[in-house]
């Protein structure tokens, strides 16, 4: 895979930032807090991951949250009034998700709504179907009971590989966390989905010039459909960790997470112009975030201020992805607008 | 040992509601043919072209390919049958390589599903050394110039084994060297065995590269012949028709008035940008209608562009009445007393979801400011008067544009502008969309505001149209103004022959 | 006559606990650990100061409220004039998250004290677990988590809606009809408050009903909305139970507008400055008030101790508990509550 300029020069300020907060802010470059890095933001990664899918066929998922919030429900439910074992939680969890994000496609691709306002109206639906389902309600007692089962809280774990490698000799490595691992599974299979087989390609045509994609005799429409199902589906993944780290769900889990994964995902070159970007973009895009919000954090920069700091990341990134859109334009210009 | 033809459609007829868009018409295209498709807007020609795509399916007929009867309205059958249609505008997706881009939704695939790009590569390579076309396949198609993205939609089609390729103004985009080099294509596409359908309204490139020639006018064939039998002249009149030549004959000549007052509105000089126009010197005088005419592609619309500030030249001049100007944006071309009437009145003329009367105050809203708020009262008064000077129907300034028929939106269109006052009157295409009455009361209003002192330029592709109102006529070609004329001094076969590009 | 008393009473308690300085409540706080046995090595905030060090101490709240505003600023009061304490104020942006998080930067910085007001007591868990593996102490405030840590300073949310519930009943002279706008439902606060409520009425009021619960998600302007709703169907309303005070006083404006000042029986939850001042202007029946000032400044206190008195985190088998006191503030009382105390 060859590094498109973009992709490097978000590597570049992304090592400027770590090595700036490495320098100034207190017990940044620990591994405690590498590791706390790596156990905070693996969700939001594989999120904003999710989130790449939409956008790349010039969508977007707003209700990437409600369905986290919603996966992590029927975790809670079936766990703790069903008591089925978590092995057929964690499928049943995985479908909740992908069915969710389908529906979104089907609004989109089917019955041709805007995205955003499909995924608007889905938010909404899916964060009042979390509340009506919640488990926390329908059964007194539950509030306060921590979810138990071990093919759940397995996912809570971490691995001490720099001892493993004998590298603690040298350095204090911190201990990975398994959704730090989970997180890079789901890159690689996202990846090689999005660069190695023809649905990748379909995903590129679609966003690129859906009446191309048509013409070229593409399913567009499953190809939508597609893209959402997996943004649906990284979002089931994100309720596992987060429920295995909370060891329970609530009703409001995931609230404002499309924000933050649009955010990571646009940060990471993936254009909302559509048909440009990968999977690498939004991974870094995510931890390139947590950085800056740990980091500032450690330095004592109240929140508020981070927020602020946050709002003009996303706006510089969205600025230079039109800014990118229009360089681009004339030569597409050319192909896309009719004579004089 | 005579082969089927590729394509035999047959008794091909399109209705829409009253309207015939085609109208019994047969086509043919044998292998190793290049036909040309031709004819004016409006002729049926992208109905036909719909038809055969599959992107529509006709009221009545049969297309056969290679002698068998095809499902029609179906896009895909189409492909399957062969025929692959190249667009005006790039069916590319512009970030995947040249290579996914040929093999778009089917790329062949190894075991476990992932793109054999191997597989790719040679075929495409193999494709390239048949047709002699040379594309590095590794880059994204946006990097492209334009004529290599032609390339790469002709090798899509090739690479679905297409035999027959519809080519819709494959040149629209392309500099003269690039026609040169795409027509070498053509050629050698030809002589592997293809039809091609090619489009155009660039007789030089019929000329240059076709064989045989189909000219549609008002849903019909007019003519079907080998292009070596035919001369330009007679493509035109083909195409425009003999009512043309009645009509301008009518057109009195008593009514012109070139140069008008004799005082100069709006000058231009060595105007000149490149790639697009080239050293455009007139004057527009006031009290006096200037048509400015020339097939669809000779650039008149980026000169209007400029001329109002949207699309910036690279040299020359432009002054008003007298004063040089520079325009970066159009409130500086307006401020300078130029009102432009857009082509397309529904992207950039008009508010449709709005009523009349705040259609007719927009470009004047100032004018109604009572401190911070506008005076209902004032525009409703404006737009009274307005509405009866331009008789806009029905009568009442309250009616949603977006429910008035064409004509009376251009009316209101044109009232819009004329609320400015402006000194110089810019119309582009001013009654595409309008039925004949309505068309009269707009001829009327411009001969009204002429009276009044107005400097007025209209484009138009309509000689009906410019041989009506215009007192002089200049004629563009490929981004020149070849030829400047009194209205009553030329006839309409001599400026066919010069929009056609025939030097005179 | 009795009821009177009773309210004399808790008005010398309230006076009472106010008079409690700060230089008293590192002693006060003494009393919140009854549960261990403190193996102090005899460290102190003087010592400490005499060593250069510093202890690092941070209170993550829920979201920007005036509840942990006043907290926040109670806390300060106890520890900046010790001078070794790096205090800070962190928001927890109403997600499980987003605490999670901050638990994890604030074990990374290695503060010695973490308040929390935990959105969830479940969720939370891990991270206070985690904590206290680190030898960190963590105080929570309002609302409990399921893991056993330092200690929880909580205002009195059952008790004082039966109280509420006893006094509007009062008030309502034992029998009709009332209502309650309630919080979004999974949070433990709501619950306490609604279970204490309907519980107080069936004990003191039994010929009281409920007939109405309906959520107004914590806010003024949702609750008038909601209570003109509950009105259309309930015209002979006699009571209005906020679960907290911007919800009571959305009531008020509902009853002043019509014209049901002093027909309808409005009381709220909290006790912070505008409702104080509504009662006082005779619109709002009355609140439950809890010196929220007073709350911070034990909390702060505690802590204080836990970290210079050398008490490991792990030594909390079973953690302290520490109720607020409260009074139920109506028109007859309010006037005791001090311009200091008022938040």
């Amino acid at each position: 895979m060859k590094l498109r300029p973009a992709t490097s020069a978000l590597l570049f300020f992304t090592a400027l930032v770590f090595a700036a907060f490495s320098v100034w802010a207190p017990r940044f470059a620990t591994a405690t807090n590498i590791e706390n890095l790596m156990s905070g933001f693996s969700f939001i990664a594989i999120l904003a991951m999710g989130q790449a899918f939409p956008i790349l066929v010039r969508g977007i998922d707003l209700s990437i949250g409600a369905i986290v919030g919603l996966a992590g429900m029927v975790v809670f439910d079936l766990a703790l009034i069903f008591h089925l074992p978590g092995y057929l939680i964690l499928p049943l969890a995985l479908l909740a998700g992908s069915l969710a994000g389908a529906l979104n496609g089907f609004l989109v691709a089917y019955l041709r709504l805007q995205p955003f306002i499909a995924t608007l109206a889905t938010l909404a639906a899916y964060r009042g179907l979390t509340y009506t389902i919640s488990g926390r309600q329908l059964v007194p007692g539950l509030t306060t009971t921590a979810i138990t089962d071990p093919w759940i809280m397995g996912i809570e774990a971490y691995f001490d590989v720099g001892g493993w490698l004998g590298l603690t000799k040298w350095v204090n490595m911190p201990w990975i966390p398994l959704s730090f691992f989970l997180m890079l599974l789901v890159f690689a299979l996202f990846q090689v989905l999005l660069l190695m087989t023809r649905f990748g390609r379909d995903i590129y045509a679609v966003g690129g010039n859906e009446e191309a994609a048509r013409l070229a005799g593409i399913r567009t429409n499953v190809v939508i459909v597609l893209a959402y199902t997996l943004s649906g589906f990284a979002a089931a993944i994100a309720a596992l960790i987060m429920v295995a780290r909370f060891t329970t769900s609530t009703e409001a889990l995931g609230t404002g997470m499309e924000l933050t994964t649009i955010a990571a995902a646009v940060i990471g070159g993936v254009s909302l112009a559509g048909g440009t970007g990968s999977m690498f973009g939004p991974l870094i895009g995510a931890f390139l975030m947590g950085g800056i919000l740990l980091g500032l954090t450690l330095l004592g920069i109240s929140q508020f201020v981070q927020q602020i700091i946050t709002g003009m990341i996303l706006l510089a990134a969205i600025s230079n992805d039109r800014l990118l859109a229009i360089r681009r334009r004339p030569k597409l210009l050319a192909i896309s607008s009719g004579a004089s | 040992m005579a082969a089927p033809p590729l394509i035999r459609g047959t008794d091909l007829s399109k209705v829409y509601g009253t309207l015939t868009a085609l109208n019994n018409t047969n086509f043919t295209l044998m292998p190793s043919e290049v036909r040309a498709l031709i004819g004016a807007n409006g002729a049926g020609k992208s109905t036909l072209i719909k038809i055969l795509t599959g992107a529509i399916a006709p009221t009545s007929g049969t297309v056969e390919i290679s002698g068998t009867p095809v499902a029609l309205g179906d896009p895909r059958a189409m492909i399957r049958n062969g025929l692959a249609c190249i667009y005006q505008h790039a069916n590319l997706a512009p970030d995947l390589s040249v290579l996914d881009n040929i093999f778009l939704g089917r790329q062949p695939t190894s075991r476990f599903g992932l793109v054999n790009t191997k597989a790719q590569r040679s075929e495409a390579q193999a494709l390239m050394a048949r047709h002699g076309i040379e594309v590095d396949v590794d880059v994204p198609v946006g990097n492209l110039p334009t004529v290599k993205q032609k390339e790469v939609e002709i090798l899509k089609a090739l690479a679905l084994n297409a035999r027959i390729i519809l080519m819709d103004e494959p040149t629209a985009w392309l500099s003269a060297s690039e026609v040169t080099k795409l027509h070498e294509t053509v050629r050698a596409l030809k002589s592997t065995g293809v039809g091609i359908v090619y489009i155009s309204h660039v007789l030089d490139e019929i000329f240059a590269v076709c064989d045989t020639l189909t000219i549609l006018r008002d849903g019909k064939v007019v003519a079907e012949t080998d292009v070596a039998k035919i001369n330009r002249p007679s493509v035109v009149e083909l195409m425009v028709g003999e009512k043309l030549a009645r009509d301008s004959a009518q057109a009195s000549s008593k009514n012109r008035h070139p140069r008008g007052t004799g005082e100069i509105g709006l000058s231009v000089r060595n105007l000149t940008k490149h790639g697009v126009y080239r050293d455009i010197s007139f004057d527009l005088y006031a009290g006096e209608i200037l048509c400015i005419t020339g097939l669809i592609g000779s650039k008149r619309t980026e000169l209007l562009q400029t001329l109002f500030g949207t699309v910036k030249s690279d040299s020359g001049t432009v002054s008003v009445t007298g004063a040089p100007a520079v325009f970066r944006k159009p409130s500086h071309a307006m401020a300078r007393g130029i009102g432009l009437v857009p082509e397309d009145r529904h992207r950039d003329g008009l508010m449709l979801g709005m009523t009349v009367t705040e259609n007719l105050a927009l470009a004047t809203l100032a004018k109604f400011l009572h401190g911070l708020f506008l005076s209902s009262k004032g525009m409703a008064e404006a737009a009274r008067a307005s509405i009866a000077d331009l008789s806009i129907r029905p009568p009442d300034g309250r009616h949603e544009v977006g429910l008035l028929s064409g004509g009376n939106q251009q009316k209101v269109l044109v009232g819009k502008w004329l609320n400015l006052a402006p000194k110089v009157l810019i119309l582009d295409e001013p009654t595409v969309g309008v039925d004949v009455g309505a068309k009269a009361e707009i001829y009327g209003i411009l001969r009204r505001e002429r009276e009044r002192g107005k400097a007025i330029l209209v484009v138009s592709s309509d000689l009906e149209e410019v041989l009506t109102i215009a007192d002089r006529i200049a004629v563009m070609v490929s981004g020149s103004l070849v030829a400047l004329h009194d209205a009553g001094a030329i006839g309409s076969k001599e400026l066919v022959r010069e929009i056609g590009g025939i030097a005179a | 006559m009795n009821s009177q008393k009773v309210i004399n009473a808790k008005r010398r308690n309230l006076i009472k606990a106010s008079m409690l300085g700060t230089a008293a409540l590192a002693g006060a706080a003494g009393v919140l650990f009854g549960n261990f046995g403190p193996q102090s090595t005899g460290l102190g905030i003087s010592q400490a100061k005499a060593q250069g060090t510093r202890y690092k101490m941070a209170f993550i709240q829920w979201q920007p409220h005036t509840v942990p505003a006043a907290w926040s600023k109670g806390i300060e009061e106890v520890l900046k004039p010790q001078q070794v304490i790096d205090y800070e104020l962190l928001d927890g942006q109403n997600k499980v998250e987003v605490q999670a998080s901050l638990m994890d930067t604030l074990i990374n910085q290695g503060a010695s004290v973490i308040f929390l007001q935990p959105i969830d007591s479940v969720a939370l868990a891990p991270s206070i677990a985690k904590a206290k593996r680190a030898g960190i102490s963590v105080i929570t405030l309002n609302i409990d988590a399921t893991e056993a840590h330092a200690a929880h300073v909580e205002m009195n949310h059952y008790f004082g809606a039966m109280d509420i519930a006893k006094a509007m009943g009062d008030v309502m002279g034992g029998k009709g009809k009332v209502a309650i706008l309630n919080a979004p439902p999974g949070i433990i606060i709501r619950d306490q408050r609604t279970n204490g409520f309907v519980e107080g009425m069936k004990q003191h009021h039994p010929d009281i009903q409920v007939v109405s619960d309906q959520v107004a998600d914590w806010d003024r302007k949702k609750a008038q909305d909601v209570l003109n709703t509950i009105l259309a169907a309930n015209p002979d309303l006699g009571g209005v139970y906020g679960v907290n005070d911007s919800m009571a006083l959305g009531a008020v404006d509902v009853a002043k507008e019509k014209g049901l000042i002093g027909k309808l029986a409005i009381f709220g939850n909290d006790g912070e400055i505008a409702a104080l001042e509504s009662i006082e202007a005779g619109e709002l029946t009355g609140t439950q008030y809890t010196d929220v000032y007073q709350q911070g400044r034990l909390a702060a206190a505690a802590a204080t101790v836990l970290a210079t008195g050398g008490v490991a985190a792990t030594a909390f088998t079973q953690q302290s508990h520490l109720l607020m006191p409260y009074v139920i503030a109506t028109k007859e009382n309010v006037g005791s509550i001090q311009p200091a105390q008022r938040w």
